[in-house]
């Protein structure tokens, strides 16, 4: 097939080209390589400094000395009772302190014998989210406190104690520890889209627009080879590049599983090779409907630049479809699926998930994909000509 | 043999539809549109073994004529053909039987110079064998030798456009067409490009078809068996630099140039307008 080795020099070219442009590469596969670990990294960061938090035991408490009885309790339940500082209302508000802080009034030993339940108050930042985090643990701690206190009343009134919970509240949390996971690494199938993306501009915009600022569109066509066959050489060079960053990026998370600092995290975020290449089942057709699209976009702009501003319209609108997903928590509507950038996003936090993924949860997505490429490659190929000599 | 007929071609300008984002989207009109005859009515035979210089001031039509030459524009009426391939109707088999030195004469420069010249071999259908060993010919024939594993990021322009040169002769191609081919490219260079043409006129060179386009008399002087003068789209005059001498009744060509292009009118006005 004598157009498609033509395909294939021009192709062969492409990769040439783009293999040559070391600085652009670099930073390109640095940075999608790199990324994977690093955020995996920044997230069992965080992770584990919550659970720290938890293993340490700590109770931060202004006016301990009012209440001994309380500071009895903490410490037969072996937590540590610290003296919160004095500026810790502003401690809290800039982050310094990331404990909540339990306030006890001066007259708490008092109230409590009279039977005047004293107001205890925990103090937190809802800005603050690593205050607001130990909360609901502080707060379990005082109601036990409550409950030991009560319990022990009724018990010297010859009361029964299973009086006073008529009715037991007990959590059942549906969610596996992969689908738990996913609430905190749900960012990872985001930054690997971007990557692509990013991978695909460069290129996308160099054999496009950057031909033609270089004024070397013009005598390319002045060869015998169809319009198409050129565009199909050209989009298969941009598309290897975006493919080539989507796998990188795919697999840079394995090693990042190394890495996890929180045993908890390491636990739930399961991502083996059957993830890895689930993910690229979805990422392989989104690089390439992503440059042909890209180059779509390009192929009516006179320089490199003036293309950049065009397609950040295209970088804006697939970095925020996304967020679509993110922000509705997990309820998703059938037509996501037909949003491109979006199906992406929600497929791969179901493989993140660990749920299977349906022939017609890939296949539609994959539709789109292949429409938005030959939808770009044409039109590619009609403004071509147009575009060499204006 | 190159032969063009009654070739016209004309652009809508200024009230183009202005977009944005890439072009997808229309903005709105500016202006109101304007229809410019770029061509009107362009005709002449170039013939193997000859050098046949296009000549004519700026904005005369030649680069859009060579642009449908080269089939980079459909033209609106008029025919063009080479060795009697007609170029809108096989423009495949037409390109394959010439060599097109454009306007634009970009490189690629994250390639070198063999590289440049060896991807159009092969996009003409060469070998890759083939293609290498004739960029070496041209090479030597163009004194480029030394330039041809260099990458062309940071070719002067006499580099660039010897690069360009063979990267459009690379398929030896019986027709050569060039547009301003001495643009930019100082007296040596000039000279060089002058004796390859020269030699590729010559039947040791391949008897080859040569256009080029020009608005330096010296070119036309110099160099060509014939001259086609083109003024505000049409075909005003043709012939030898002597016929042309003759035709004008004046012994200096730049004169005798000025007179066939330009009416009286127009040079009533320009020397009213001031010198030069």
């Amino acid at each position: 097939m004598n157009k498609l080795r033509t395909a294939l020099i021009v192709y062969r070219k492409e990769i040439v080209d783009a293999l040559r442009d070391r600085r652009t590469l670099l930073t390109v596969l640095i940075s999608s390589v790199l990324m994977g670990p690093a955020v995996l990294v920044a997230i069992s960061a965080l992770v584990a400094t919550f659970e720290s938090r938890a293993e340490l035991r700590e109770v931060y408490v202004v006016g301990i000395e009012h209440a001994p009885s309380l500071r009895n309790f903490l410490e037969r339940q072996t937590y540590t009772v610290k003296a919160a500082p004095g500026d810790f209302e502003a401690q809290l508000r800039n982050a310094k302190l990331s404990d909540p802080v339990v306030v006890i009034p001066k007259d708490f030993e008092a109230a409590l014998l009279r039977g005047d339940a004293p107001i205890v108050e925990v103090v937190i930042d809802s800005a603050n989210q690593r205050s607001q985090a130990g909360a609901r643990r502080i707060e379990g701690l005082l109601n036990g406190f409550g409950r030991e206190r009560a319990a022990l009343t009724l018990a010297l009134r010859g009361v029964a104690v299973d009086l006073l919970e008529p009715l037991q509240v007990e959590d059942r949390d549906l969610a596996s520890t992969q689908t738990r996971a996913t609430q905190i690494t749900g960012m990872l199938p985001y930054f690997v889209m971007m990557a692509v993306l990013y991978g695909a501009l460069n290129a996308a915009l160099d054999t496009t627009a950057g031909e033609r600022e270089r004024g070397s569109l013009e005598p390319l066509l002045t060869n015998p080879l169809d319009r198409w066959v050129l565009v199909l050489g050209k989009w298969a060079a941009v598309a290897s590049v975006g493919m080539l960053i989507a796998v990188l990026s795919s697999l840079s998370f394995l090693p990042g599983q190394w890495v996890l600092r929180s045993d908890t995290l390491a636990a739930m975020f399961q991502y083996g090779l059957r993830e890895a290449s689930m993910f690229l089942v979805v990422l392989l057709p989104f690089a390439a409907a992503v440059s042909a699209v890209l180059m779509a976009v390009a192929i009516r702009c006179k320089s490199f630049k003036e293309a950049q501003a065009s397609a950040t319209v295209v970088m804006l609108a697939a970095s925020l479809l996304p967020l679509i997903n993110v922000f509705s928590l997990g309820s998703e509507s059938p037509w996501y699926l037909w949003v491109p950038a979006l199906a992406q996003n929600v497929l791969m936090t179901h493989v993140l998930k660990g749920e299977p993924l349906g022939a017609a949860q890939i296949a539609v997505p994959l539709l789109v994909c292949v429409l938005l490429t030959a939808l770009g490659v044409w039109f590619v190929a009609r403004s071509l000509r147009s575009a060499a000599v204006r | 043999m190159i032969r063009i007929e009654h070739l016209a071609k004309q652009f809508r300008t200024a009230g183009a539809a202005k977009r944005g984002f890439g072009g997808l989207v229309r903005l709105g009109r500016s202006g109101a549109a304007r229809i410019v005859h770029a061509v009107r009515d362009v005709s002449f035979d170039a013939l193997d073994g000859r050098i046949t210089g296009l000549l004519g001031p700026n904005g005369a039509g030649k680069t859009t004529t060579l642009r449908m030459l080269a089939g980079l524009i459909t033209p609106d009426a008029g025919h063009v053909s080479v060795d009697g391939i007609d170029v809108v109707a096989q423009p495949g088999a037409a390109l394959g039987r010439m060599g097109v030195l454009s306007d634009a004469r970009g490189l690629y420069p994250r390639l070198t110079a063999r590289e440049n010249i060896v991807y159009y071999g092969r996009l003409q259908g060469m070998p890759a064998d083939a293609a290498n060993v004739r960029a070496e010919q041209l090479a030597q024939m163009l004194e480029m030798k030394a330039l041809l594993d260099r990458r062309a990021d940071g070719f002067s322009q006499g580099e660039r456009m010897k690069t360009a040169l063979a990267r459009a002769l690379v398929h030896d191609p019986a027709n050569i067409v060039l547009d301003e081919p001495t643009n930019g490219l100082d007296v040596l260079a000039t000279r060089a490009l002058r004796d390859s043409l020269r030699w590729l006129r010559s039947p040791q060179g391949g008897s080859k078809c040569i256009v080029f386009s020009t608005h330096i008399m010296q070119e036309v002087e110099r160099l060509c068996d014939g001259v086609v003068v083109v003024s505000h789209g049409r075909t005003v005059a043709g012939g030898t630099v002597d016929e042309l001498l003759a035709q004008s009744g004046q012994t200096d060509f730049e004169e005798a140039f000025v007179r066939l292009a330009f009416s009286a009118d127009e040079l009533a006005h320009h020397e009213v307008a001031g010198p030069l």
